[in-house]
């Protein structure tokens, strides 16, 4: 029995020891990724100078056109990511605020999003590669219930999430194959669906009082001299009548109501989404309204 | 409570660590233990259900006995009938009730009388065609004086629910599991060594094979209409590996498990796709099952012994039979119909048994033909298996048809965010490793057996899937 125990000893310590060598291996291949994402491509960036800097969910990522703004002589990255909420969001900055981006203005979508201020895992898992690099990450996810697994334990994180950081990411970073996340310089044009679902019911939607990354993002904002600028992008027609974005702009007075910039359905590839040529009509609008020169 | 989950990882070393060092003393401690331990292993999925398990223990139990003691064969015939539809009506109500109101009401309907049955809202309680089957071989058994009632209930009730086979196999007999739990196991190292790395193999088929083919299988028949020939042939592919890493994975955790408390399990499986005929096919899957059809059903209908209708209705009975024991659905019938369709010619020209020793290759045009063979085999699994996987009948032909008429090679872009071909090369090293270890339990033990329990864990933790995570299939059978 001694021997068998021993035995289980030696398969847990080997285990324990390719944990650990695969974590150390995953990380460093990680750590070398810049243009597969958003996330890996601050991460393992240099000090950049942004004029506009824009976050959020899809509804930003999707909505507002970059090239409109470098067009216009205006230095602009939209940061936004599709899934992500407020949470990441929020990390998003404070990554660029540690890797000492300067920064002069940024535009929050902060709409549906205010409804939560819980993690998105989709997206929230792609920060945890770089856990042990960044204390911002560390910092960010330490309130979160499974934190200590996946801090302490060697390549937990990446079997918790091997469906977004596991070997088939990993072996995408080395074989350099890129994603369409950084063209159009972040942003990404949707075109018109046939099938696109129209339908979004918001009536039981309701903003929460004090969203604790909203406010994070607007105080890291100010500590940082940053311009703030929060925006209700648009929805289609059929959440006319909802008032959700009454209820934010009660909730957040500092937050710009643009819901009825676009409105008809044809520049709209799902309810909560514009195609290309609504992301256009809007970011001029936004354009007008903030960056009249 | 699955093998593959963190509370048996924390179950087991507890039952391991009691029932060496604190139940020892002789066999009815230790099999005290296991019956508790088996029973709450049971309770984790529903502990309601504990008590048909209980039930069905001691209906065998008390029936064995009385059919032994009875002095006159009205007597004997009496109990046995009495365990037999008991046994059976609970697994005709629990899961096929639903199934045979719906069939009558439609076969009703199609001939313009409304009807609408009455169906049962109940859940089918885990493992119940396993110990079920447990049971019946048990009593059929002592009816034809093949073996000895079980006097000691303990005993007894632990060859039912021993929690490693207990919800989804391998099926044991009376001969083979009684003898053992009747004498105080000692440890024996080398066993429980065998039994780690059967495990860990397990682990492998289960969470590196069977759950990411499932990933990809899934994708390519959920979306089969939009689907070209070739990801059309990977789902199937994809799918026969799914369901022999999952079910023989299982087995595989199942064997080794109980290795460790020193209790040998029958053999479930033997490198299936490595057969050269579908008479082997048989031999080697889910051979617990295949030998229980064989001796209590095909047999005792006369075998291959009678004439040739005789024979070919035996045949069709035995495989339909099987088909259906899987699940009350009309696709597992038509992949039993199929099977038998598949086996019937070998049986007719005597053929079946030819292929009984071990796939030996060496550099020959015999060796080609074995080759072709075996592939031959696979394909003909392959399109069996697409019925057993469809949801309907209807879906499995149009699968196989737009196979045939489809003809565009491309690869393709699967709903998943994969691409339809990014596991061939793992499930290419799968089977190379399983060929060349064909002629053992596992590839794991033997030489170097740390440096290969290295690897595979490295495999279970890099390769596995996780994410979309699969209970096991069997387990709704």
């Amino acid at each position: 029995m001694k021997k068998f125990l021993l035995y289980i000893v030696k398969i847990f310590v080997v285990t324990a020891l390719i944990a650990v060598f695969l974590d150390g291996l995953y990380t460093y291949i990680f750590m070398h990724s810049k243009n597969r994402g958003k996330i890996e491509s601050v991460v393992n960036s240099e000090v950049q100078k942004y004029d506009v800097v824009i976050l959020g969910s899809s509804r930003a990522n999707n909505h507002f056109v970059s090239q409109m703004f470098q067009d216009k002589g205006i230095k602009t990255f939209n940061y936004g990511m599709s899934g992500g909420h407020l949470f990441e969001a929020s990390l998003m900055l404070k990554l660029m605020i540690e890797r000492k981006y300067q920064i002069k203005n940024v535009i929050l979508e902060a709409d549906l999003n205010l409804s939560n201020d819980k993690q998105s895992e989709g997206v929230s898992a792609k920060f945890l590669p770089f856990i042990h690099n960044s204390e911002v990450i560390k910092k960010h996810f330490e309130h979160e219930k499974d934190f200590n697994e996946l801090h302490f334990i060697p390549f937990y994180r990446y079997i918790k999430y091997d469906s977004k950081i596991g070997f088939r990411e990993m072996f995408k970073i080395v074989k350099k194959e890129e994603t369409n996340a950084l063209d159009n310089l972040g942003f990404y044009p949707l075109k018109k669906h046939k099938n696109g679902n129209m339908k979004n019911n918001i009536v039981s939607l309701n903003p929460l009082p004090h969203n604790k990354y909203y406010e994070e993002i607007k105080s890291i904002c100010k500590k940082n001299n940053i311009n703030f600028i929060a925006v209700m992008t648009p929805m289609c027609e059929n959440v006319v009548g909802m008032n959700y974005f009454d209820k934010v702009k009660k909730a957040y007075p500092e937050i710009h109501n643009y819901e009825n910039t676009v409105i008809e359905d044809k520049y709209f590839s799902s309810c909560g989404h514009m195609t290309d040529e609504g992301a256009k009509m809007f970011t001029a609008r936004i354009l007008k309204d903030f960056f009249k020169k | 409570m699955f093998f593959n989950s963190l509370a048996f990882a924390i179950f087991l070393p507890i039952v391991f660590f009691l029932y060496w060092f604190v139940f020892n003393k002789n066999k009815s401690t230790q099999n005290a233990l296991l019956i508790v331990a088996s029973y709450y292993f049971y309770s984790c999925w529903d502990w309601r259900f504990l008590f048909l398990l209980v039930f069905s223990t001691f209906l065998d139990y008390y029936t064995g006995i009385q059919i032994e003691k009875g002095k006159s064969e009205k007597s004997r015939k009496f109990w046995f009938w009495l365990s037999i539809i008991v046994n059976l009506g609970f697994l005709g109500i629990f899961k096929y009730y639903n199934f045979f109101a719906a069939s009558f009401a439609e076969m009703f309907t199609s001939f313009g009388f409304k009807v609408s049955p009455v169906l049962l809202n109940v859940i089918l309680p885990v493992g119940i065609s396993f110990y079920t089957f447990h049971g019946l071989s048990y009593v059929i058994d002592i009816y034809y004086k093949r073996i000895k009632a079980e006097y000691n209930f303990v005993d007894y009730s632990l060859f039912v629910s021993y929690f490693p086979l207990l919800v989804a196999g391998p099926i044991e007999r009376a001969t083979h599991l009684l003898p053992q739990v009747k004498l105080k196991r000692e440890f024996d190292l080398e066993k429980a060594k065998e039994g780690i790395c059967q495990i860990v193999w397990g682990l492998v088929k289960k969470v590196v094979i069977a759950d990411t083919c499932a990933v990809y299988a899934n994708a390519i028949f959920d979306h089969y209409t939009s689907m070209n020939t070739f990801s059309l042939i990977l789902g199937a592919i994809y799918f026969a590996f799914q369901i022999y890493g999952d079910f023989s994975g299982y087995s595989d955790i199942a064997l080794g498990v109980s290795k460790l408390f020193g209790i040998d399990l029958l053999r479930n499986f033997n490198y299936p796709y490595f057969s050269r005929d579908i008479a082997e096919f048989w031999r080697r899957w889910h051979i617990s099952l295949s030998s229980w059809f064989r001796d209590y059903l095909y047999i005792p209908l006369g075998g291959s012994k009678g004439g040739l209708w005789m024979k070919i209705r035996n045949t069709f009975i035995i495989f339909i039979v099987s088909g259906f024991w899987h699940g009350a659905n009309w696709t597992y019938i038509v992949w039993g119909f199929i099977n038998a369709v598949y086996f019937l010619p070998l049986l007719l020209s005597n053929s079946n048994r030819n292929n009984i020793d071990s796939v030996v290759l060496k550099w020959d045009l015999e060796s080609l033909k074995t080759i072709f063979s075996i592939l031959f085999t696979f394909l003909l699994t392959c399109i069996a298996w697409v019925f057993f996987r469809a949801r309907t009948i209807s879906d499995a032909f149009l699968y196989l048809r737009r196979i045939v008429t489809d003809w565009n090679f491309s690869l393709q872009y699967l709903d998943n965010e994969r691409y339809n071909y990014e596991i061939i090369v793992m499930v290419g090293i799968f089977v190379l490793v399983e060929w060349f270890n064909r002629t053992k339990v596992e590839p794991i033990s033997g030489k170097n057996s740390l440096l290969k329990i290295a690897l595979a864990i490295m495999a279970i933790i890099a390769f596995g899937t996780y994410s979309d995570y699969k209970e096991f299939i069997y387990f709704q059978f």
